[in-house]
Order: C-alpha cells, then sequence, then structure tokens
C-alpha cells in the first residue's frame, strides 16, 4: 500500500506541474468572460445562469482532464517503458495502477476545488447568498470525477490508443446521463430490453451523482448514496483494470 | 526471505512465444525456445544474438515483465513476479526514459522509495548514485534536457541506488560516445567487484569481451552456444560469434 502512496503523491506531483494551473487558469478566463456575456445576455436569471455555468464548467475540465491524465498516462508510461523502471521494482502491479489513479483523481480534486473557489468568489460579489445546496453539487461534481476516471483505466487497458480510450469513455460517461431513460425503454420493449439489457447496467448511473440539476436534492442521505454508489463502481472498475494489467505483458 | 545461496538467475527450459490477435485471428511469434541458463554468483555473464534472437525477452522474463511460456525462471530461487525477487534486481532499460517533469535528484528519489530504500539513508545514496556516474553537477536539472549519454548514466545510477546483488543490463553502452563508454565499463567492473552478479545484452563485442567471463549467443531464440574467456582467448570472440550466427559465412 505504501508504494501506492508514492506513485500517487509522484502523479500528483505530475498533473500539478502539468496541466492543473493551465486548467484553472483557463476556467477563471472563461468564468469571467461568461460573467460579463450573461449579464448583457440573462439579465433576470444572471446568478442562476452564472450558478450552472460555472458548476457545468468546473465538472467538465476536472472531469475532462481526469480522464485524459489516466487514458494518456497509462498508455504514455506503456509505450515511452517508463514502466519497465517502476515494474522492475518490488512494486505491485495493482499498487502502481491505483496509486496512478489516486494521484490524478487527487490533483483533478484540487483543480475541481480551486475552480469552485472561483465560481464562489465571483457569485458573492454578484450577491448570491450561500445555500448548502451549492456544497452537495459540488460533492456530486467530485464524485462524478471519480467515477468517470476509473472507467476511463479500464477502458484505457483494452484500448490500443489513447484517443479510442477516451472516445469509449465519452460515449460511457454521454450514455451515463441518459441511464434513466434507457431503463424505462427496458421495460416498456421486452425485444429491445434483451438486446440492450446487459449494456444498461454496465453504464454508469451518472445521473444518480448530477446534484447540480436537482438543485437542493442533495440531502446527506442521498449524498451518502451516491457516494457509496460511486465507490462500488470505481471499485468494481479498478479491480478489473488490475486483473488486466496483471495478465499485460510488456 | 531468497536464499543466499540460491543462484542468481536460472532459466530452466524456458520458452516464450508471443500471441498477438488481430481481427479474432491470432498470430505466433518466437521469443526464445528452450533456454537453459544459470548466471553464477558474481559473474558477468554476457548475452550475444542478431536483431531479434530474444536477448531482450530473455532480459524481460527475468523481471517479471513477460510469463513464460513453458519452464520457469527464478531469482535467487524465487519467481520474479514476485516482489521479493524484484527487490534483489537492477535493471537499465535500452535507451532509459524518465518521467519530463523530475530532476534526476526527484527522479532518483522515487525510485529509491519503490525499491524500499529506508528513508534516513535516502538522500546519501541518491548523492552516491549520482557521484558514481557523475551526474551530481547535474542533479537538479531537468532530465528531459539530458544527452543520450547522461541518460544512460542516470539509467544507470537508478538501477544501482538500492545496491542490488543482480543486475540486469539491456545494451548498456549503445550509441555512447567513448569516454562514456570507458566509464560505464569500469563502473561496471566496479560493481562486479563488491560482489554484483551482472547480466548483460549487447551488440557490443569488444565491450562484451572486455567484461564477461561467460557469453552466451542466441540464435532464433536458442542458446546455441556458450563461451568462457578461456574459449575466446585466441582467436577472439568475434570469430566464435560470426560462425554460430552465420556459420555457413566463410571467415577471412
Amino acid at each position: 500500500m505504501i508504494d501506492a502512496f508514492f506513485i500517487a503523491r509522484h502523479s500528483f506531483q505530475e498533473q500539478l506541474r502539468g496541466r492543473f494551473f493551465l486548467v484553472a487558469v483557463l476556467f477563471g478566463g472563461l468564468l469571467l468572460y461568461m460573467s460579463l456575456l450573461l449579464g448583457t445576455l440573462a439579465a433576470d436569471q444572471e446568478l442562476r445562469a452564472l450558478l450552472d455555468f460555472g458548476l457545468s464548467a468546473a465538472e467538465l475540465l476536472a472531469t475532462a482532464s481526469a480522464v485524459f491524465a489516466v487514458s494518456s498516462g497509462l498508455l504514455r508510461d506503456m509505450e515511452t517503458k517508463t514502466l519497465y523502471l517502476v515494474l522492475s521494482r518490488p512494486v505491485r502491479r495493482p499498487a502502481y495502477l491505483f496509486g496512478r489513479w489516486l494521484g490524478i483523481n487527487a490533483a483533478a480534486f484540487c483543480a475541481a476545488l480551486l475552480m469552485v473557489l472561483l465560481h464562489l468568489l465571483l457569485l458573492l460579489s454578484k450577491g448570491w447568498v450561500w445555500e448548502p445546496a451549492y456544497a452537495g453539487a459540488v460533492c456530486g461534481i467530485l464524485l462524478k470525477v471519480a467515477l468517470t476516471s476509473s472507467l476511463a483505466a479500464l477502458l484505457a487497458m483494452v484500448s490500443t490508443s489513447t484517443l479510442s480510450g477516451l472516445l469509449m469513455t465519452a460515449v460511457f460517461w454521454t450514455l451515463g446521463h441518459f441511464t434513466l431513460e434507457m431503463r424505462q425503454l427496458l421495460e416498456r420493449e421486452a425485444w429491445r430490453a434483451k438486446l440492450i439489457g446487459f449494456t444498461v447496467y454496465l453504464v454508469p448511473n451518472l445521473g444518480l451523482l448530477n446534484f447540480r440539476d436537482q438543485w437542493g436534492a442533495g440531502s446527506r442521505e442521498m449524498l451518502a448514496f451516491a457516494a457509496g454508489y460511486t465507490a462500488l463502481y470505481a471499485a468494481a472498475c479498478l479491480t478489473m483494470t488490475a486483473w488486466l494489467f496483471r495478465k499485460k505483458e510488456f | 526471505m531468497p536464499e543466499q545461496d540460491e543462484s542468481p538467475l536460472l532459466f530452466d527450459n524456458v520458452t516464450k512465444t508471443y500471441v498477438r490477435s488481430h481481427l479474432g485471428r491470432k498470430k505466433y511469434s518466437r521469443g526464445v525456445r528452450g533456454l537453459h541458463l544459470n548466471i553464477e554468483q558474481g559473474e558477468i555473464f554476457g548475452l550475444l544474438g542478431l536483431n531479434g534472437q530474444g536477448k531482450t525477452t530473455t532480459l524481460k522474463l527475468s523481471l517479471g515483465l513477460l510469463e513464460p511460456t513453458a519452464g520457469t525462471v527464478r531469482v535467487f530461487g524465487q519467481d520474479p513476479f514476485e516482489p521479493a525477487a524484484r527487490a534483489q534486481l537492477g535493471y537499465l532499460p535500452e535507451l532509459p526514459y524518465f518521467y519530463p517533469h523530475l530532476s534526476p535528484r526527484e527522479a532518483l528519489g522515487f525510485y529509491a522509495r519503490l525499491s524500499k530504500v529506508p528513508r534516513k539513508s535516502l538522500r546519501r545514496r541518491i548523492d552516491d548514485a549520482l557521484a558514481d556516474v557523475g551526474l551530481l553537477a547535474a542533479a537538479d536539472r531537468r532530465a528531459s534536457e539530458f544527452s543520450k549519454g547522461m541518460l544512460q548514466r542516470l539509467g544507470l545510477a537508478q538501477a544501482m541506488l538500492h545496491r542490488p546483488k543482480l543486475y540486469v543490463l539491456d545494451e548498456p553502452v549503445s550509441g555512447l560516445d567513448p569516454l562514456a563508454v570507458h566509464d560505464i565499463r569500469n563502473m561496471l567492473a566496479k560493481l562486479n567487484t563488491q560482489g554484483a552478479t551482472i547480466l548483460l545484452a549487447s551488440h557490443s563485442i569488444s565491450e562484451v569481451e572486455r567484461l564477461c567471463r561467460r557469453v552466451g549467443i542466441l540464435v532464433e531464440g536458442r542458446l546455441a552456444r556458450i563461451l568462457t574467456s578461456a574459449d575466446w582467448a585466441k582467436d577472439g570472440l568475434e570469430k566464435l560469434f560470426i560462425e554460430t550466427v552465420m556459420p555457413e559465412v566463410p571467415l577471412p
């Protein structure tokens, strides 16, 4: 476990020196620009629009940076053979994998929280009054990042390039927002149910973590349920990734 | 714990066949076949062979990066897939690549922790390793700014900083200038006099001839011949190598 910690620390440092600040600065600039634009376009609903836009942008950027780092990082380590210098040491393969994932997620969480801080400052400067639902929405974002990046790790292991890994993750991520609709379809039409039934339950239920759209739904019970679901889904993905990784030859 | 009287590296009838699947069809290619090899304690053993004859496959099998299709590989009596076996190994890959965001000192710190170097001796070990390979002055530069020779030296430093008993080196002097070759040769000889066992794969016959006491020649994945320094004392290793890999070619 201590190896996973060293690898996580290294991955975190790598992210921090890489695109971490770029993402945060990009977000800050975009937010300020949009706040000016929204002030003109949505005069009545400026705060609501700014709230939604800021949280969506933070979620998208944090998820994208974590998914990209997981997908490209694992494959890059294999292609450049930097992995040889790690795996030729007394390090178990799952420890490398878990450490990599953990470090990348820690960096993505920091980036998300920095963006949230910028967002909050902007909202408060516009006269917004703090609502506890905001904290629930932020928790949902962090859970989504963790869940999506664990899925990205699994898909990176079965894909041959970063691009295909990213594309597959994007497809699952998109479908993950429509699991409710897919399940309703399943209940109505039996033949289709057989066809897609298996797939529907593999797709992560990201709607469950979307406390941003269900403003105020983030009760403690709901958050605990969402955290449990994320932990189980991520654990299943990482376990399968570790199994595939153990079989991999370099 | 590994037995200290066990052979540092043992290949017992090892075969490695690569399987590649493409569109449901499997393609098989040879890695090594029926490899029997026992690397003895304290020796420098050289692996020679033309490209694609199984040298790197042999090294990867000893590191647990590849699993044998048949036969067994043992590092000090243990399966190389076990971390305890790999703890006694130092590996230098051909063209070592380091994380570009790290300085050599940081990179060595990272690898040292993974090799279970105690925290209290970490700094001294890193400084010693950097000094041994002549990189102490460049310790805080980015590894991405390094020349090939400097990367090779850094590669050797990361292999030796946890003081392994067995070194597995893939082309340690490939593409280096004569001074770097000289330094690395001296470093390997020094490690050997300190008791380390070394397995090195190389294309450089002259280097292998100077450093090794025994040499194995791989031909089409098979260990075609094992030679000792007495065998090449008269005519040189190059002649014996050509005789082995291309028996039909007449020698001048």
